[in-house]
């Protein structure tokens, strides 16, 4: 094949490099502002913080092998930060939702997130198991991983006690909306 | 002749058989490119073919264009679409883009806003500019007349402002002993209306932006601007 | 293997496109097409600019609706705050919103001077005269677009602008039809959230996609009738 690129008319191709150039630019100084006015502003209103649960069965009243349900505060709206965590779920991310759980005499608070792809893990109280409803995963009392398919165990919740033995005060964020 | 003969430049160089750039076809019917003359300065194996490509779309999604006036023309007195007659749109649309950023920075003024509406808040409406004729227009004469009546007469009548023109103008044309009814930009009648019109809103415009302490007198007594 | 020039890569790109349709020629009719001289003019480029400012429109007005809330409930309400907060705090909320306010202006302003042209030069004669039509009615829509939009900021002189406007149109002929374009444009007695949320959808939904259908039966009429020949 020959030299293709055999001069036609150089004024043609002056006016093609040109317009190529221009509509470049013109692409790129158009799309650059697009994607900075997508990128979320900082939130207002939006605070990190220990959020104060009360529990419906006080942490002194939880026998051996029994977990008590808790949600995150609606109002103001409100959501607890995992302090570990792998497969879906990861140090950082947000739960709605824990289980304060007594095991071998040791309080344990973790996220009510499953590890495989999010969902929220039921208590099966008669085999003492977090059952996940949407794969069929099985979590130890623990939080450690009886059955698959998730992999990881279930993420912790950094917490303290609260006044009394019935609130706990974990770390959350305020979402501002 | 010697070597140096075939590195002059200009009249009298050499000029080697140049290699005509072939396209490889198979035997697929219908795949051979136009002819020379009609060949884009863009072929399909340029570097810069895929912009034109681009381009192109916006005119291949219109659809066929029929017969034109320029397929008529002698060639002398026409240029092709590409790049002769498109290249100023790029640097149109910069430009634009420019003049609208600067005025987004700039003149922010406009774009403050009051308080958040208030059905109890005590303001003296005003439209924005482009209708700000129509609302002066209206304190001219009865309301149903000036802000239904007329508005509506004046949109049907461009609407059909073709037909008019078309019945209208060769009667016209015929009263006055003229050869042919010309276009608004060479008859003294529909141009000098036109620029009559053209006059009326501007004044209107301008009475209006003069503001409410300017004062006109009208068959209605006193009209001032907004 | 030896690795393929990235012209010779194009090339096989645009001969296997070939095969399935008549790529080449199509682009090549699209762009070679002869324009009179006379086309040169620099008004006849007004109806151009008209578009690229509608497209710009469409552009920035979706990026607007992303941080935009269509609510009018409360004082100050959901979509005044909105407005602020795309003014204020989005990145670059600003010239997006900037954009959209002058890009409207200009607008307008362009598609006057295309019409002035079009009338001046005669252009709307036979074959044109139903292209003419359709752009008239791209006008209205273009003026119902800006005061459509003119409500969303939900201010005091938008509140009352627009109350105004709705009394005018409410006073047609006769008073049931009158009454009638009242309450359907306002979405009750008085101007208030559900007339925002008319508004709203009108200038985001409806118009729009009106304007988008026309331009494209604007331009097949152009490309059908070629450009009108001189004055």
């Amino acid at each position: 094949m020959a030299d293709a690129a055999t001069p036609r008319s150089t004024r043609r191709t002056f006016l093609g490099w040109g317009m190529a150039i221009i509509i470049t630019s013109l692409t790129v100084s158009g799309i650059l502002p697009i994607l900075v006015f997508l990128w979320p502003p900082p939130p207002k209103g939006q605070t990190k913080g220990p959020l104060t649960i009360a529990l419906d069965t006080p942490i002194d009243q939880l026998s051996d092998g029994q977990a008590v349900k808790f949600t995150a505060p609606a109002s103001p709206n409100s959501a607890f930060i995992m302090a570990d965590g792998g497969g879906d779920n990861a140090p950082g991310d947000l739960a709605f939702g824990g289980f304060v759980v007594m095991n071998q005499g040791k309080v344990q608070v973790l996220a009510i997130n499953c590890s495989h792809l999010g969902c929220s893990v039921a208590l099966n109280e008669g085999a003492k198991s977090f059952d996940c409803p949407c794969h069929g995963s099985r979590f130890h009392i623990d939080g450690t991983v009886l059955r698959g398919p998730a992999a990881y165990p279930l993420s912790h919740l950094t917490w303290k006690q609260g006044q009394d033995a019935s609130t706990i005060e974990v770390d959350g964020l305020t979402l501002g909306f | 002749m010697s070597e140096e003969d075939l590195g002059k430049e200009g009249p009298g160089a050499l000029s080697a058989p140049r290699e005509i750039p072939l396209v490889e076809v198979d035997s697929h019917a219908g795949h051979t490119l136009e002819p020379e003359w009609k060949r884009l300065p863009i072929g399909p194996d340029s570097i810069l073919y895929p912009v034109l490509v681009g381009i192109a779309l916006f005119p291949m999604l219109m659809g066929d264009a029929g017969h034109h006036l320029a397929d008529d023309m002698p060639d002398d007195e026409t240029h092709p679409f590409f790049p002769d007659h498109f290249w100023p749109y790029p640097v149109i649309i910069m430009t634009m883009m420019v003049i609208l950023g600067l005025f987004a920075w700039f003149v922010q003024k406009n774009l403050q806003l009051e308080q958040s509406a208030d059905p109890r808040a005590v303001t003296i409406p005003r439209p924005d500019w482009y209708f700000l004729f129509l609302f002066q227009f209206i304190k001219l004469g009865p309301e149903l007349l000036m802000s239904i009546i007329i508005p509506t007469i004046a949109f049907i009548g461009l609407l059909v402002w073709p037909f008019i023109d078309a019945v209208g103008g060769p009667r016209a044309a015929r009263r006055l002993g003229w050869k042919r009814w010309p276009v608004p930009g060479r008859n003294i009648y529909t141009g000098t209306g036109f620029v009559v019109f053209l006059a009326i809103i501007a004044l209107l415009e301008l009475w209006a932006l003069a503001g409410p302490n300017f004062c006109l007198p009208w068959f209605t007594g006193s009209v001032c601007g907004a | 293997m030896a690795i393929p020039h990235p012209r010779e890569v194009q090339m096989a790109v645009v001969q296997w496109l070939d095969e399935r349709y008549p790529f080449t020629k199509a682009i090549n009719e699209a762009m070679y097409q002869r324009v009179p001289n006379f086309a040169n003019a620099f008004y006849y480029c007004f109806g151009g600019m008209v578009f690229v400012l509608i497209v710009l429109q469409l552009v920035t007005g979706i990026l607007l609706a992303i941080y935009y809330v269509p609510d009018a409930r409360g004082n100050p309400a959901a979509a005044y705050t909105s407005v602020l907060f795309i003014q204020n705090s989005v990145y670059l909320g600003w010239l997006i919103r900037g954009v959209h306010f002058w890009g409207a202006n200009i607008l307008i302003i362009m598609v006057l001077l295309h019409m002035a042209r079009v009338y001046w030069t005669g252009s709307y004669r036979a074959p044109r005269e139903l292209n003419w039509m359709v752009g008239v009615i791209m006008l209205l829509l273009v003026l119902v677009l800006a005061l459509s939009g003119y409500l969303l900021p939900w201010d005091t002189k938008a509140y009352f602008a627009t109350e105004v406007t709705i009394k005018i149109a409410g006073s047609a002929p006769p008073a049931f039809l009158g009454a009638f374009i009242k309450q359907v444009l306002q979405g009750g007695p008085v101007v208030g959230p559900p007339t925002l949320q008319i508004f709203f959808t009108a200038h985001v939904f409806l118009l729009p996609a009106l304007i988008v259908l026309l331009m494209y039966v604007h331009f097949r009429f152009i490309r059908a009738h070629g450009i009108a020949e001189p004055m």
